[in-house]
């Protein structure tokens, strides 16, 4: 036997090996209705952004929800069987987010994932999900395409259906600027937000006179936005993630973009305003309105030691309880929360006055606010 | 007023290409592979520059550390690596597998030391933007190209005019004549790798200086170099920079004409038109 066959036969007794050491410490299960055992605890599944970008709203959002397991435990769990979750990071691309969800289906066994956090995770596994029939229940993904993504897909985020035209609004008739520049990030997020903003703009009577995509982890800006420069608007439409949007802005500022910025809901990160400094004050950007309580915000700074709610959090949290309550009344067939997740109605929660889906898993309801950057801080505009 | 912003756009991104696209052919004149790895080495450059930072040194200081973390690790992924390797006479194809398995593992271990994050390499509001012939241009911009100009003429004397620049360059010609004539080809070609990988490093460092670092910038760094020299005629210096400003300029004026979202495919468009009608670059030889 020559040297080459006697490593290739080794790496065959390798992965042997791992194979079967992987194959026989899982037990096998093909169903996710697992009889219930006394004390053993309920799994679900979680998936967003833990590290890359959108990270920060990924890591606050996961806060959230360790508070409302912290939560649903300390109030005796589900009919005394512990709330467990699962955190897989999604790192906001497809590829991230679909490994994630087939290990959380396969091996995990979930019968609800919360998440993804990005429209582009959503997406990645909606199908797999759907096909697996177990629930998806996303906190803040907004793309338009989620809403026709299946039966078992749900989310308590509303869709940029209502972003894109609160903003088209507030730009023609709040603000009364008619000529606007679009630069937007290619991802599921950003494009579906465009052009839902695009149509209602020019319905209104408005004008885009410049619309420049750039890739989700370009860092250069500066020709797409010198090109929104030439064609002269009286405002930007910046749809960003923290990071493009940290470098977008410098860039914005250093070729004197000298008309006012508007962004989206991706913007609701203290991270970009520390970073991009004085470029960035004076923004303004869109993002829903939730009810936060006080307490809740007490019980976010304890645990983050910030006092930063990111946009997502809320729906996370509220998306822990309303699962709670559905596992203690139908227990953890996931068609049997699937069903009754169209009956929600759910209020008193952070992340909305009323949580209810309609046909398509989606909110029935959704309300906007407009913030500004001043002194590296955002407030809300009255 | 446009198009002396998007010459300016261009030159920077030429001038950035042209730093990582000189150490790129300068080890592939000697060891004849392409080193995939060299984005990374670029990457870790900028994290070195990162750390030094945070642990509060001047910013003179930690661009030397920088550019010298960069250049160590290039002669250390030589030392473990490469020099075996051509010591097993091993093909060619060996050599860049073995550059793209450097490459992840050196952009492992920065995400595992200091996060996936994107951090800002410089402080928000520094630096001053200059106003030249109607194009906005920062300070930083202007020290890349700066840096691009010297590192460019530096290499250019050491080549032409010292007795290194000759061992260099008769190692290029051919390794095994230049190890009759009794040069320590197996050294020098430490040495090259030493001086490609602070150039990378340096290009990491301005790259991070002009927008951030992310332990992912190498594979971006890596493809516009490479595109760069091999559109220029891989192996060839002079070439290399000629390559890099042709995409630089190709790439923002592209996007002027075509939708922007078509940047990325720019590159790779030129890249794919070379190599039909003129595979050996601009200043190909054989």
């Amino acid at each position: 036997m020559n040297s080459s066959s006697r490593i290739v036969l080794g790496i065959v007794i390798i992965v042997a090996v791992i194979a079967g050491v992987f194959a026989f410490s899982q037990s096998p299960s093909t169903s996710n209705n697992v009889p219930a055992t006394k004390n053993e605890p309920i799994k679900l599944g979680f998936i967003g952004p833990l590290t890359g970008d959108g990270a920060a709203l990924g890591q606050n959002a996961r806060a959230a929800t360790e508070i409302a397991v912290a939560e649903v435990n300390a109030a005796g769990g589900i009919k005394g069987r512990p709330l467990e979750v699962i955190y897989e990071d999604g790192k906001c691309t497809g590829k991230e987010a679909s490994n994630a969800a087939n290990k959380l289906i396969n091996a995990d066994n979930v019968p609800v994932i919360l998440g993804g956090l990005c429209s582009g995770e959503t997406n990645s596994f909606a199908a797999a999900a759907e096909q697996a029939k177990r629930v998806v229940l996303s906190f803040c993904s907004s793309a338009p395409s989620i809403t026709q993504a299946g039966d078992y897909i749900f989310r308590d985020y509303p869709s940029d259906l209502f972003q894109g035209s609160f903003a088209a609004k507030y730009v023609y008739e709040t603000l009364g600027k008619k000529k606007v520049g679009i630069v937007y990030v290619k991802s599921d997020w950003g494009s579906g937000i465009k052009q839902v903003f695009s149509e209602e703009f020019s319905k209104l009577g408005g004008k885009i006179v410049a619309e420049e995509g750039y890739d989700q982890a370009a860092r250069d800006l500066r020709t797409q936005l010198t090109k929104i420069k030439a064609a002269k608007p009286d405002l930007v439409y910046f749809l960003g993630y923290t990071e493009g949007s940290t470098v977008g802005l410098k860039q914005a500022a250093e070729l004197k973009l000298g008309v006012p910025i508007l962004g989206a809901d991706g913007w609701d990160d203290p991270k970009l305003f520390a970073n991009a400094g004085a470029a960035a004050e004076g923004v303004m950007y869109t993002v829903v309105s939730a009810p936060l309580s006080d307490a809740f915000k007490a019980k976010m700074k304890e645990k983050t030691g910030s006092e930063e709610v990111l946009a997502c959090s809320p729906g996370a949290y509220d998306g822990v309880k309303i699962l709670a309550q559905i596992l203690a009344s139908v227990g953890t067939d996931s068609t049997a929360i699937k069903d009754a997740l169209y009956q929600v109605n759910y209020v008193g929660g952070v992340s909305a006055a009323r949580v209810a889906f309609d046909k398509n898993g989606d909110p029935v309801e959704a309300n906007y606010v407009v913030k500004i950057v001043k002194d590296g801080k955002a407030t809300e505009v009255k | 007023m446009f198009f002396a912003q998007l010459v300016a756009n261009s030159v920077i991104a030429g001038a950035l290409y042209t730093l990582i696209t000189l150490g790129f052919n300068l080890i592939y004149g000697a060891t004849k592979f392409t080193n995939m790895a060299h984005g990374a080495v670029a990457a870790m450059g900028a994290y070195g520059v990162f750390f030094a930072t945070r642990e509060g040194w001047g910013l003179p200081l930690s661009i030397v550390a920088g550019v010298l973390v960069a250049g160590i690790v290039g002669v250390i992924t030589d030392r473990l690596v490469f020099s075996p390797l051509r010591k097993k006479k091993a093909r060619a194809s060996v050599f860049v597998i073995a550059s793209l398995g450097i490459f992840a593992l050196l952009q492992s271990i920065l995400s595992i030391t200091f996060g996936a994050q994107f951090w800002p390499l410089l402080p928000p509001g520094t630096g001053r933007v200059f106003d030249i012939a109607g194009a906005s241009v920062t300070e930083v911009q202007l020290w890349i190209l700066g840096s691009a100009v010297a590192a460019s003429g530096i290499l250019f004397i050491l080549l032409k005019f010292t007795i290194f620049g000759k061992v260099i360059r008769a190692l290029s010609d051919d390794e095994e004549v230049a190890k009759m004539l009794g040069i320590n080809t197996d050294r020098m070609i430490g040495v090259i790798f030493f001086l490609g990988s602070m150039l990378a490093g340096l290009a990491g460092i301005l790259s991070g200086f002009d927008t951030g670092v992310q332990p992912t910038m190498g594979l971006f760094l890596l493809l516009e170099g490479a595109v760069s020299s091999i559109v220029g005629g891989i192996g060839s210096l002079v070439g290399g920079i000629l390559g890099a400003f042709l995409l630089g300029f190709v790439e923002n004026f592209g996007i002027w004409f075509i939708a922007s979202q078509w940047k990325g495919a720019i590159a790779f468009g030129l890249l794919t038109i070379f190599l039909i009608f003129r595979p050996r670059g601009i200043m190909g030889k054989d």
